[in-house]
């Protein structure tokens, strides 16, 4: 019982956090609840969390400043945010300001499991997540996030701007299984049926340009049925 | 008119009622006048004044003219942004207690349930997830309106190709006869700039609402030319046609026609393809004659 991993729930919705606690002790972590973004500040210290589930619309302080405050204190517990706003633009930007990932109301409580599970696994505790890094490298591709752009053995690439959101959605969720339907609500911000053939269309552009081959894949590899993972090992790069 | 332009209009009548009455009553003298000219004088003195008449009132008819139509133009944006806001609003009202609904049916479902329970459990888990769908759609059509576009180049044959080998590939397509018409004399497509996912999004859908309104056997055609600086690309079917009392609304949010009950759809296709054609600068149009067929044409500004 001790060594289950500690999370904080944060969200000012009762009939919320009354069905997601029991749920996620259920899934096997030890829970606690705010009720607000100055309570979650509070727990943040005294709990001392492993991870964080935060909602973005609170009333007093909303879980974007929850997120800015703990970053600035060189707080880096990993927080996954609740959204709701729809534009993938203000996702893009909540990860940039040092969310570890995001999901959009209204969820399956086990893609919420999924999403914990995998951060826990992606986090080194303290340490800045990959979402925040500037530049990332992944063997020889570089990409540089402030300006968009990538560079293949120091060569700029030239991709379409979806297919560079992609591959910086890809890259800095590496390791992670992406379903076509996760993507497709990250990077484009709609899933209509028809968007699976989308996200083929844009990884089939990323690998042409990376001259990544599927059948011996340096960098993305096909899950059959399921989605992509990016499996080059990232890291951070100045 | 407004009152202003009342007493414009009247004030040379009133002025010369004014001097009759005045004259008249010995008020001022009344000297009986003769007006002499030439024939060329008098027909230039009365064109200038006719023509000065009819500029002023035609300055006045496009002074009001503009004013209505921007009191016109100001209604259709407010109307849109309140659209939008409480589009916005819905959702963001909705997606709490959806959550909540969502974990708490996951809740239920942990223990082993009877088979009576499983099933109502299940049954309430599909309706909670249409909602689900259909506020996010709803959301994601409001987002259209207002997220930036990419723009790069598209190549239309390429597009309408892509869109009509997808649909083939399901069931129904194979049973419809889908021509794709692409000129090549004088000259091929112009190639268009916008973002080439949205615009694939929207003519799949109304390429596949050809599909789902006609029977085996019937004609589709996606076809493009280019008339002047724009592209027209026009998907034309031999279906049913849609009545015309409806031909109007068919634009609109959530609004399913007579035929369309039964076939599966949300009332949102329509009003999402007239919204990223829209954020591409162009117009959607569409002309359907009962038991003949319908036409949706799309225009976009060639590049």
């Amino acid at each position: 019982m001790a060594n289950k991993p500690k999370l904080l729930l944060v969200d000012d919705e009762t009939a919320i956090t009354d069905r997601l606690a029991p749920f996620l002790s259920r899934a096997g972590y030890a829970v606690k609840v705010a009720a607000d973004g100055e309570a979650a500040l509070r727990e943040a210290v005294s709990y001392g969390p492993e991870l964080i589930v935060l909602d973005v619309l609170m009333p007093r302080m909303d879980g974007r400043e929850v997120l800015r405050e703990l970053r600035q204190k060189g707080d880096w517990t990993p927080i996954i945010l609740l959204t709701q706003v729809g534009e993938s633009a203000e996702r893009a930007m909540a990860l940039m300001e040092g969310a570890d990932d995001y999901i959009n109301k209204p969820f399956d409580p086990n893609e919420l499991a999924a999403r914990i599970q995998s951060v826990l696994r992606r986090a080194s505790p303290g340490q800045p997540p990959l979402s925040v890094a500037e530049r990332l490298r992944s063997g020889d591709l570089v990409i540089d996030r402030t300006i968009r752009r990538a560079y293949l053995n120091g060569d700029e690439i030239n991709l379409s701007p979806k297919a560079m959101s992609l591959l910086e959605y890809m890259i800095t969720h590496a390791e992670e299984l992406l379903s076509r339907e996760r993507l497709l609500d990250a990077v484009w911000g709609w899933d209509y049926p028809i968007g699976t053939r989308t996200v083929d269309t844009r990884v089939a552009e990323l690998r042409r340009v990376l001259g990544d081959d599927p059948g011996d894949p340096r960098y993305i590899e096909t899950i059959p049925g399921q989605g992509y993972r990016f499996i080059g090992k990232v890291e951070k790069t100045s | 008119m407004k009152w202003w332009s009342w007493i414009l209009a009247l004030l040379p009548l009133g002025v010369g009622i004014l001097v009759l009455v005045l004259a008249n009553t010995g008020i001022i003298a009344s000297p009986v006048l003769y007006i002499r000219g030439n024939l060329g004088t008098l027909a230039i003195l009365g064109g200038v004044i006719t023509s000065l008449i009819i500029i002023v009132a035609a300055q006045l008819w496009a002074y009001n003219h503009r004013k209505h139509q921007r009191a016109i133009r100001g209604v259709q944006k407010t109307a849109s942004e309140d659209r939008r806001h409480f589009l916005q609003r819905l959702d963001h009202e909705l997606k709490n207690p959806l959550t909540a609904i969502k974990a708490g049916l996951s809740n239920l479902t942990y223990e082993p349930l009877d088979d009576y329970l499983a099933g109502e459990v299940s049954a309430v888990q599909a309706q909670v997830q249409r909602i689900s769908r259909l506020v996010a759609d709803l959301r994601k059509l409001a987002a259209l309106e207002t997220t930036p576009v990419d723009r790069v180049e598209v190549n239309v044959g390429e597009l309408l190709s892509q869109v009509s080998d997808l649909v083939k590939e399901q069931t129904n397509g194979e049973a419809r006869k889908i021509a794709l018409i692409l000129p090549n004399a004088p000259w091929p497509v112009p190639r268009i700039e916008g973002d080439p996912d949205l615009l694939l999004l929207a003519i799949h859908n109304l390429l596949d609402n050809a599909v789902k309104y006609t029977c085996p056997g019937d004609t589709i055609e996606v076809r493009a030319f280019d008339d002047g600086s724009e592209v027209v690309i026009e998907v034309a079917d031999t279906g049913p046609g849609i009545p015309e009392v409806e031909i109007e609304r068919i634009w609109e949010e959530l609004y399913r026609g007579e035929q369309a009950r039964g076939v599966p759809g949300s009332g949102l296709g329509l009003p999402m393809v007239r919204a990223i054609i829209e954020r591409h600068g162009g117009s959607v149009a569409v002309r359907s004659r009962s038991n003949q067929g319908t036409a949706f044409s799309v225009r976009l500004p060639a590049k």
